[in-house]
């Protein structure tokens, strides 16, 4: 009848069949599915218990009539498709990856936007963090990325009273921007908590900061000589076309400081991460007050280098830029040079066509991009954000800028053209600037592997001890009932912890420890399933169908695995999935006292240690809301999903209900 | 009955034995030596006294004199097991274990593991026994009224709400009270148990004790709804369904009485282990609630204790949590006895 029509179904037509009426209800399922054998079914519809369904089919169907538990159903499975397959698609991704530029930021994914009315005229873009800066030729400022910074609540949103100022040139710092307008004055804003502008009493003070020199607080400079202005960390610098230098910010972070102020005879600077990076007039080395940095040249980034006097061989350098860790010089014959280190992902040099030579070159927090007389653009250096993969065809280049992590070209009109690099954290950066999405997505794949394998742990012992005790009964029944019944006695969490901390004093790799915590789990937990599958052989041997089976004479053998088995599995099913959600949560509990999964190793638990800090739950919401709202709907889903195959399969509810 | 639990007890003290003599050896596999410390100690505290030449036969006499003190002069660790029972005399003679009342030195706090521990458990108790009962007090009536009235939006958004709160770890529970009430509306302290740098007497000591842990107190009501609402609205359905129910409405007996007298006398079996459960798990404290209040008990004492290694007080706090655990289930069957008459003929 029914079901016979119902086995030629093809499997997409069942597929699609499913999906209308899950998503959108059987009234439509029957209107754009209509059974074939309705026409005949219906004088003759036979009464419900004419029906021969197999308990198991019986159960399905109820379970697939309940909406809210197929979608959970379906909810559990993408999610851990998900957290199994997306991180293969991470090449990036790294547990221990820290970026102290991008820490705490709220989620955003404007970093890479420059603003529509900069978009036909810009002047100028800087970044040093996770806010641009840009400027006009109109000598307009526009910020764009995180101007909420999340380490300090700072706001790098150009101040009111600055905004009708004609700028003439801006750059920002980790957290301050600052900007000389067309009068000469120099502007500051954002943070100033280490003299990063301003004369304020604590940094004229204290001894780790040098204050924004007087003079140029009083009088500013003269703009049609400034040479150059650039911002580091939390510091900025000032260069005339006289070579003298102004220099001020946080001597903390830069100890050579002190080496470039007073200076008269400097033709170019930058900042690293640690170092002022400069050129004297010689142009003959780097320049950074310190002995044996950045004094070794190669010309790609694999290359070998040499001392830099043999390297220059009487060249002189033009530029000089600098990422964190290393510095890009471009010399006078169109050839670059790179010092300093550079990360393990970095993309290499191009090598330049016959001809071509490079005449800009512009430095990110980790990479460089660089123009070249034909108008091509290249990216190089690290690429953890993608930032070092300029895209082809762009077309004739006129101009390049760097953000941070971003890169952007402009053409001869001042018009964007293309920008690629690094958009933001779709879900916030946590407390060392790592992405909180990835993350998620990787600690995902760690709670649900620990809770599964837990599971399976305590489903292998309990059920086997089970069937023993169920099976033998007599003394070796009441002995593992016994023991059983210790372990369900003891406090899950409290021995847990004791357990983990031996473990921890065990000297075991991250590998071995996270399976020892599995096994944790796993061994305290099995009492609950051995009591169920005692039960379950017992009521089975008894009951009224084995017997009946075994009157129709019926094998032993298929009484066992036909009648017996079936009632076992649905049970313990039932117990599985409330079990993989306890076990997930037990998990993020121990990971979350800092007993369980530990840093660097992400799981959603130890995600949300930090949130235990009340000031850091509220100022930065992002780095627990997510990842405790996935945690509680996966453990809803899978509820949903036991209780749901409670209900089906129990006859007694079924009829009832 | 009377034999019954003298049964029971024996058989408690049998796997109290068993289980605490696993726990010992699996503790004495931690790089932890009393003697050698306090050896070490005094020695670089008499450096100077003694010539070079006779420091180390001085060290082994010293290690020799700390290990007779604290017993651990054998390698045997039945022995040292006995020792720390308190059954097998140290080399001096005496006995000084548990059943003479020395539950061992925590290193941490350079005091005896009692002393430390009575203040943590008094706390852990009052708060536990408090925030118990009002658990109970909330979802009997509600886990009642829910199985009554099934499928009710009521019953509906109950049941949802104790589905989402089931699903959330506690901790999660704990940071969003403390976020509303604390962070942002300023009610009550995020943490600590007094005010610091106060020193109250009297009735303004009460109110500020009372003050701080007015927050844990609903915490921990709040977190332990859910579990409690499931399981009474389930072994409520269960009970609700069976034929003698039927029978009593069918007599005629008024709603109250089918549903207090008759159907709850029946859900409350299954519950029974979980009331029990309950009431003995607050002496075992709450570690999440604990820690990240700053609430001095007996979580937070494992807590810390873990932490920093100091193993003769974990090794005493889990003999209590085995100790308990014993307890609850003995308790538990006899309770099961008292809400169950046909329990109480079977024995």
């Amino acid at each position: 009848m029914s079901n016979k029509s119902k086995k030629h179904e093809n499997i997409f037509r069942k597929l699609a069949r499913w999906f209308v009426r899950v998503f959108m209800g059987l009234k439509y399922e029957e209107k754009w599915f209509p059974r074939e054998s309705k026409g005949e079914d219906q004088d003759k519809k036979p009464d419900d218990s004419e029906f021969i369904v197999s308990p198991g089919r019986q159960a399905f169907n109820s379970y697939m009539e309940r909406k809210f538990a197929v979608v959970a159903f379906i909810v559990v499975i993408v999610m851990f498709l998900i957290v199994f397959i997306v991180p293969n698609f991470m090449p990036k991704y790294s547990d221990s990856y820290t970026e102290v530029t991008l820490k705490n930021l709220p989620p955003n994914l404007t970093m890479m936007s420059v603003p529509k009315e900069l978009k036909n005229d810009i002047k100028m873009i800087d970044s040093y963090g996770s806010f641009s800066v840009g400027l006009s030729n109109a000598g307009k400022v526009y910020v764009w990325g995180c101007k909420k910074l999340g380490a300090s609540g700072m706001d790098v949103e150009v101040p009111e009273e600055y905004q009708d100022i004609k700028m003439a040139m801006v750059a920002a710092g980790v957290d301050h921007v600052i900007a000389i307008g067309e009068d000469g004055k120099i502007y500051g804003w954002g943070s100033d908590r280490f003299g990063q502008y301003g004369r304020s009493a604590n940094s004229i003070e204290s001894s780790t900061i040098e204050a924004m020199p007087e003079e140029l607080y009083e009088n500013g400079v003269d703009v049609a000589h400034v040479k150059k202005l650039t911002c580091g960390y939390q510091a900025t610098a000032i260069l005339m076309d006289d070579g003298t230098i102004y220099v001020w910010g946080n001597k903390q972070t830069y100890s050579n400081m002190n080496n470039f102020i007073g200076r008269t005879d400097i033709y170019d600077v930058d900042f690293t991460l640690n170092y002022i990076v400069g050129l004297d007039s010689k142009r003959s080395n780097v320049y950074t007050g310190t002995r044996g940095l950045y004094d070794m040249a190669r010309t790609k980034i694999g290359g070998k280098a040499t001392k830099m006097f043999e390297f220059l061989n009487g060249r002189k350098i033009d530029e000089i830029t600098a990422t964190t860790s290393s510095v890009c010089l471009l010399l006078d014959d169109g050839s670059i040079a790179l010092a300093g280190d550079f990360v393990a992902d970095s993309i290499e040099v191009p090598t330049l066509a016959a001809g071509e030579e490079f005449v800009d070159i512009k430095a990110g927090n980790y990479h460089y991009t660089a123009l070249t007389n034909l108008g091509n653009v290249y990216s190089f250096g690290g690429d953890h954000y993608y930032q070092a993969e300029a895209p082809a065809n762009i077309g004739k280049v006129a101009k390049i800028f760097t953000g941070a992590f971003q890169s952007y070209a402009v053409d001869a009109n001042g018009d964007y053209m293309s920008a690629w690099g690094f958009r933001g954290f779709p879900l916030g950066s946590d407390d060392v600037g790592a992405n909180i999405l990835e993350r998620m997505i990787v600690g995902g794949r760690i709670t649900m592997t620990v809770g599964a394998v837990a599971v399976i742990i305590e489903i292998l012992i309990g059920v086997t001890l089970g069937c023993i005790s169920g099976y033998y009964g007599g003394w070796v029944d009441i002995l593992i009932m016994r023991v059983a019944e210790v372990f369900s006695s003891l406090p899950t969490i409290p021995i847990m912890l004791i357990l983990t901390s031996l473990i921890a004093q065990m000297s075991l790799t991250t590998n071995q420890r996270l399976f020892m915590i599995m096994c944790v789990l796993g061994v305290l937990g099995w009492p609950g399933f051995a009591n169920i599958t005692r039960a379950q052989i017992l009521v089975a041997r008894e009951s009224e169908y084995v017997t009946a089976a075994q009157a129709m004479g019926v094998r032993e053998g298929k009484i066992a695995f036909k009648h017996i088995l079936p009632n076992i599995v649905s049970v313990i099913l039932v117990s599985m999935t409330l079990s993989f959600a306890a076990a997930m949560q037990t998990e993020t509990g121990l990971s979350f006292l800092g007993f369980g999964v530990n840093y660097p190793q992400p799981s959603w638990g130890n995600m949300l240690t930090k949130a235990s800090n009340a000031t850091a739950a509220k100022n930065f919401w992002w780095q627990w809301v997510f990842t405790s709202a996935i945690l509680i709907f996966v453990g809803v889903c899978i509820n949903t999903i036991g209780d749901t195959i409670r209900d089906v399969m129990d006859p007694k509810s079924s009829s009832e209900r | 009955m009377g034999r019954y639990i003298a049964k029971r007890i024996l058989y408690i003290m049998v796997v109290f034995v068993l289980l605490t003599f696993m726990l010992f050896s699996l503790y004495r596999l931690m790089p932890a030596n009393r003697a050698y410390t306090d050896a070490k100690a005094e020695i670089q505290a008499l450096k100077n006294s003694i010539p070079a030449s006779e420091r180390d036969t001085k060290f082994d006499e010293l290690y020799l004199k700390y290990q007779r003190m604290y017993g651990t002069d054998t390698d045997n660790t039945v022995i040292l097991y006995l020792r720390w029972l308190g059954v097998y005399p140290y080399y001096n003679g005496k006995c000084n274990g548990i059943f003479q009342g020395n539950f061992g030195h925590s290193y941490e706090y350079n005091a005896p593991v009692l002393q430390v521990l009575a203040p943590c458990l008094r706390n852990s108790m009052l708060i536990g026994a408090f925030s118990e009962v009002f658990i109970l007090i909330i979802t009997i009536p509600l886990g009642i009224n829910c199985a009554v009235k099934r499928n009710t939006p009521f019953d509906r958004g109950v049941q949802a709400f104790s589905l989402i709160g089931f699903s959330t770890p506690s901790f999660i529970i704990y940071i969003c009270f403390i976020l509303l009430f604390s962070s942002i509306l300023g009610w009550f302290p995020v943490s600590g148990m007094k005010t610091p740098g106060s020193d109250y007497h009297g009735a303004k000591f009460v109110m500020d004790t009372l003050w701080h842990i007015t927050l844990p107190a609903i915490c921990l009501i709040f977190s332990g709804l859910a579990y409690n609402i499931r399981i009474t609205r389930a072994s409520m359905l269960d009970a609700l369904s069976l034929d003698c129910i039927r029978t009593a409405r069918a007599k005629g007996l008024s709603q109250r009485t089918v549903i207090y007298t008759h159907a709850w006398r029946n859900a409350l079996i299954p519950l029974v282990s979980v009331f029990v459960g309950g009431f003995f798990g607050i002496i075992g404290g709450a570690i999440f609630m604990e820690s990240m209040f700053g609430f001095k008990g007996m979580g937070l004492l494992l807590f810390n204790s873990t932490k920093t290694a100091d193993y003769d007080m974990i090794m005493f706090i889990q003999v209590i949590y085995v100790f308990i655990g014993l307890v609850a289930n003995l308790v538990t069957d006899l309770c099961y006895g008292l809400v169950d008459p046909r329990v109480r003929i079977s024995k």
